[in-house]
């Protein structure tokens, strides 16, 4: 599977004052964008999103490895393109998709979970956040709301749109969306390139109020991040990073970001990684200007969903520390990446960074792409899987 | 071709609940009567989906069925698609040899859409014979009609694309180079060299 895979949903060139900019220039596909005329015959391309789930029997479970004294067990499956999930609060998962646009509720029916569709033919609906009986969506172009939904799941309520004064570039377009300590709504704006000086109302992390006012921009810079939590003590923002594609094999590294406070850059287009100029954007600017990463995370490993694990059922150690799913690469021969990673926060030293669960990928070939988490109440771990369509538990006994 | 089909073929494998052919074939019934029993389709306007990409006609049928594709033919039928459905008729129509359909195409058009084609990278996602790959179409040896409608379509962003990619590569296209393109795609042996 190395050849020829395309994804319909990789970085492609934006809609907007992009394409007015580029009208002559003929540019490529946007995944393609920035390859060097050296590289013109590569066969690397973005995985395409499979049009189907995987049956169950044809997820081999087995294969993830975790560490010991904890277990993998497949929770959930025929989900197409599950992405993040959110937990309602009479105990109903809701699983967002991307390309399949549609909106899933999981119900646990004594061991046995069934699966509705509360929604299809959504605009990229990745984003899902859950307050106060509320369900939020975050579509390319608007962030709705469905009211009381969990009492409503067979005869889901109208989406009502929160906030829809957003690009609609399709190119990282498509949203992560969580509620901040500060009761806002965060979600963001990707850069609509691969690599580009980007319009100044993209690359960013926003914020607005729930009820659609007070929007601004939180953190600039940010290319593409589609996976972030807030840290339970501190209530500081960690953030993951999709960095540039077409700079080579080992470079430049994802990244994972700490956000302290609103208003800082990091660095793209012009730095990547905090200490690599870009060899077209990055000339007459430093890496200096810039906030640098908390942690490199690897080059082209897509790094997804961020979490805090505040649950008691994993070791005392694993409190506080983040899991951070990457869904994997497409622009390295080596194929790295898809596999869920731990990172524990040393304060005053570099953080420590480890796999928490792998096996997707068996030698070059994958069956799945780990891509968002969510920890249970009962403090076990979902991980879901866009590429096979299914979700996973991780439980731990000592 | 041979590394290419053996490409799509693994593919489609990793993909659960694989289509039947077989079946797919009994299910055609329907699409049979305006794409011709064998996905080759002879009227003007109608494409052929002989030899599509597996995943190509499995999101299309996806997307008319969630109301993101319209079209006052394909739109209804695909109500009535299961998930199953959808990946037999998709398995089925792969596996079908395309035939050219013979549009009649003009000579100095032709040459400027080839010209045309490489400028705008057709060839990246559509590979360089124009044969298509996974969830990308097959264009060589289409329809013109077709081709000439859903291109302008793109070029006034009332198509849609799974990505916005075909609107975005339509945008620089006047709508004389649409027209070269299209003759220029039509005038292709629908089989692969």
């Amino acid at each position: 599977m190395r050849h020829t895979v395309l994804t319909s949903l990789a970085v492609v060139l934006g809609l907007g004052l992009l394409v007015a900019a580029l009208a002559d220039a003929q540019a490529p596909p946007t995944w393609k964008q920035g390859q060097p005329a050296n590289m013109a015959d590569s066969t690397l391309a973005p995985i395409p999103q499979p049009p189907a789930p995987k049956a169950a029997a044809e997820i081999p479970v087995d294969k993830i490895k975790v560490p010991p004294g904890f277990k993998v067990s497949l929770w959930a499956s025929g989900i197409n393109n599950a992405r993040v999930m959110t937990w309602g609060d009479k105990g109903t998962l809701f699983v967002s998709s991307r390309t399949a646009g549609n909106l899933y509720a999981v119900v646990d029916k004594g061991g046995q979970r069934e699966v509705k569709q509360l929604a299809k033919g959504l605009n990229l609906p990745n984003g899902l956040a859950f307050k106060d009986g509320t369900l939020y969506v975050a579509e390319i172009h608007r962030i709705t709301k469905m009211v009381g939904i969990e009492d409503k799941l067979d005869a889901p309520p109208a989406m009502e749109v929160v906030y829809d004064t957003l690009p609609k570039d399709v190119p990282h377009g498509w949203k992560y969306l969580a509620f901040g300590p500060d009761g806002k709504l965060y979600f963001n704006i990707g850069a609509p390139c691969n690599i580009c000086i980007p319009p100044d109302t993209h690359a960013n992390i926003s914020r607005v109020n729930p009820d659609g006012t007070g929007f601004e921009y939180f953190a600039h810079g940010v290319r593409n991040s589609v996976g972030f939590d807030w840290h339970p003590v501190t209530k500081e923002l960690y953030f993951a990073t999709h960095a540039r594609d077409w700079l080579g094999e080992d470079l430049p590294s994802d990244r994972l970001d700490v956000a302290a406070k609103k208003g800082l850059h990091f660095g793209f287009p012009f730095c990547h990684q905090g200490d690599t100029p870009d060899p077209e954007f990055g000339k007459g600017r430093s890496c200096g200007e810039f906030a640098t990463p908390l942690l490199k995370t690897g080059p082209h490993v897509a790094g997804n969903g961020v979490e805090f694990y505040t649950g008691s059922m994993f070791p005392a150690a694993y409190k506080n520390r983040i899991f951070l799913a990457q869904r994997g690469s497409w622009n390295r021969s080596q194929k790295i990446g898809f596999r869920v990673m731990m990172v524990t926060l040393n304060p005053g030293g570099a953080p420590t960074y480890e796999p928490f669960a792998e096996g997707w990928l068996q030698g070059g070939d994958i069956w799945g792409r780990p891509v968002y988490t969510r920890q249970m109440k009962d403090g076990s771990l979902l991980i879901s899987d866009d590429y096979a369509g299914a979700i996973f538990r991780v439980t731990y006994q000592p | 071709m041979a590394l290419a089909v053996a490409v799509l073929l693994a593919a489609t494998a990793q993909v659960g609940r694989a289509g039947d052919v077989e079946a797919g074939r009994q299910k055609s019934a329907l699409c049979a009567a305006c794409h011709g029993p064998d996905g080759n389709a002879t009227a003007p306007g109608v494409p052929s989906i002989a030899g599509q990409p597996n995943f190509f006609t499995h999101w299309q049928l996806i997307k008319y069925r969630d109301g993101r594709r319209k079209d006052p033919q394909m739109s209804a039928p695909a109500q009535n698609l299961s998930d199953t459905d959808m990946a037999d008729l998709a398995a089925f129509y792969e596996a079908q040899r395309p035939r050219p359909r013979g549009s009649k195409t003009e000579p100095a058009r032709v040459a400027e859409g080839r010209r045309l084609a490489a400028l705008h990278h057709c060839t990246s996602c559509h590979r360089p014979d124009l044969s298509g790959q996974q969830q990308v179409p097959r264009l060589a040896g289409q329809d013109l009609d077709y081709l000439l409608k859903l291109l302008r379509s793109f070029k006034a962003k009332t198509a849609t694309d799974l990505d916005g990619l075909m609107t975005m590569s339509a945008q620089p296209l006047h709508d004389e180079d649409i027209v070269n393109l299209v003759h220029f795609l039509a005038s292709l042996g629908a089989e692969t060299p």
